[in-house]
């Protein structure tokens, strides 16, 4: 289903010199791939423990605009102390379209602009009403027979919202989810996109189906703690399976005030891992 | 699947009444072929081919569903660069 045609996997001493050397052996520019760092590598000390730096590099189809920032992006490190009032759902550079509160309503993209977006807020109930209904008419039109209902979110313990939550429910809805969730993520998107369109304001809400989500976070809790106790005891850091951001928030969260370790993201895009790593 | 697609598209577009989409039957497999405004390409790409790759999810459910293989394409105009 992807369109991105040529993908390599590629080796160096550190991360630019894995990109060059994969460029050469493509024979395209920088601004002709997507570049997913998939390890940082590390030099170790006096060679012991070193690995090399690993890159895949993905040529974009002549279908894609060219994606707004191809060089590797460095996050800033997760360190929650710093920044407890670090308050969006997701990072901005990973979900643009996260609502926030009126004024920074602005699309940020060329592409996006040309709509005029009100300032006013819609209510609550506005919002989920028009959601389940466009919902609704989706998985109709998928063949999909469910039920959809809207309610908000307890009270986000960092930021203070509640956010509007689709529950899909109805028999094996298991091809709605997808592997881990994508398929889920895919609807969440576009439903998101379909409602901000609609009332002219970007729009967060959190499609769930079956409560998936509700069911994955608590195991992803679970399993932040019991990676971050292997962590502290072995005193080496884990790296976690790729991702989607909101998962990744989770473990980042849960792990926010721990003492014995910090967690870090690293690669990019759907290879986006969390990497917990003990302090000191 | 038509529908489905068409659906999506004319809700998150700036110009629904220019949308196109035509299907292609090819060795057992259907090409859905859809075009839109120019200026709304952009938006059915999204950034990093976001928004058309979750279309192409959704499609694929229902394409489930039927048991076909469906591929959807997003064609570009000749003038646009």
């Amino acid at each position: 289903m992807s369109n991105q045609k040529r993908e390599i996997e590629s080796r160096g001493q550190d991360v630019d010199a894995a990109i060059a050397a994969g460029l050469k052996q493509l024979g395209v520019k920088m601004s002709d791939v997507i570049v997913d760092v998939v390890d940082e590598g590390n030099r170790g000390l006096l060679g012991i423990g070193s690995r090399p730096a690993v890159v895949r590099l993905m040529v974009l189809s002549s279908q894609a605009p060219p994606p707004a920032k191809p060089a590797p992006r460095e996050e800033p490190k997760q360190e929650p102390k710093q920044e407890p009032k670090r308050a969006p759902r997701q990072k901005r550079s990973e979900a643009p379209r996260t609502a926030r509160p009126a004024r920074s309503q602005k699309p940020a993209r060329p592409a996006d602009s040309g709509d005029e977006w009100t300032e006013e807020e819609h209510s609550t109930e506005q919002i989920l009403e028009t959601a389940v209904e466009i919902v609704q008419g989706l998985l109709e039109k998928m063949d999909v027979t469910a039920t959809v209902s809207g309610r908000l979110s307890e009270v986000d313990d960092v930021t203070g919202r509640q956010i509007p939550i689709l529950d899909i429910n109805g028999d094996d809805l298991g091809a709605l989810i997808g592997t881990r969730g994508e398929t889920l993520n895919a609807i969440q998107h576009i439903s998101r996109l379909m409602v901000g369109h609609k009332l002219k304001q970007r729009i967060a809400f959190v499609v769930d189906i079956e409560g998936y989500r509700t069911r994955r976070e608590q195991a992803l809790g679970r399993l932040a703690e019991r990676m971050a106790q292997k962590v502290s005891s072995r005193n080496r850091a884990i790296s976690l399976e790729p991702m989607p951001p909101h998962e990744r928030r989770i473990i980042h969260m849960t792990l926010r005030d721990d003492k014995e370790v910090y967690t870090q993201s690293t690669g990019e895009g759907r290879r986006r891992k969390v990497r917990i790593l003990p302090k000191e | 699947m038509k529908e489905l697609v068409e659906y999506v598209v004319k809700s998150v577009v700036d110009f629904p009444d220019q949308i196109q989409i035509s299907e292609v039957n090819e060795g057992g497999t259907t090409i859905l072929e859809l075009s839109v405004a120019n200026s709304d390409m952009g938006r059915v790409i999204g950034k990093s081919g976001r928004v058309i790759n979750s279309i192409r999810a959704i499609v694929q459910v229902l394409a489930a569903k039927q048991g076909k293989r469906v591929t959807l394409e997003l064609l570009e105009s000749d003038d646009r660069y």
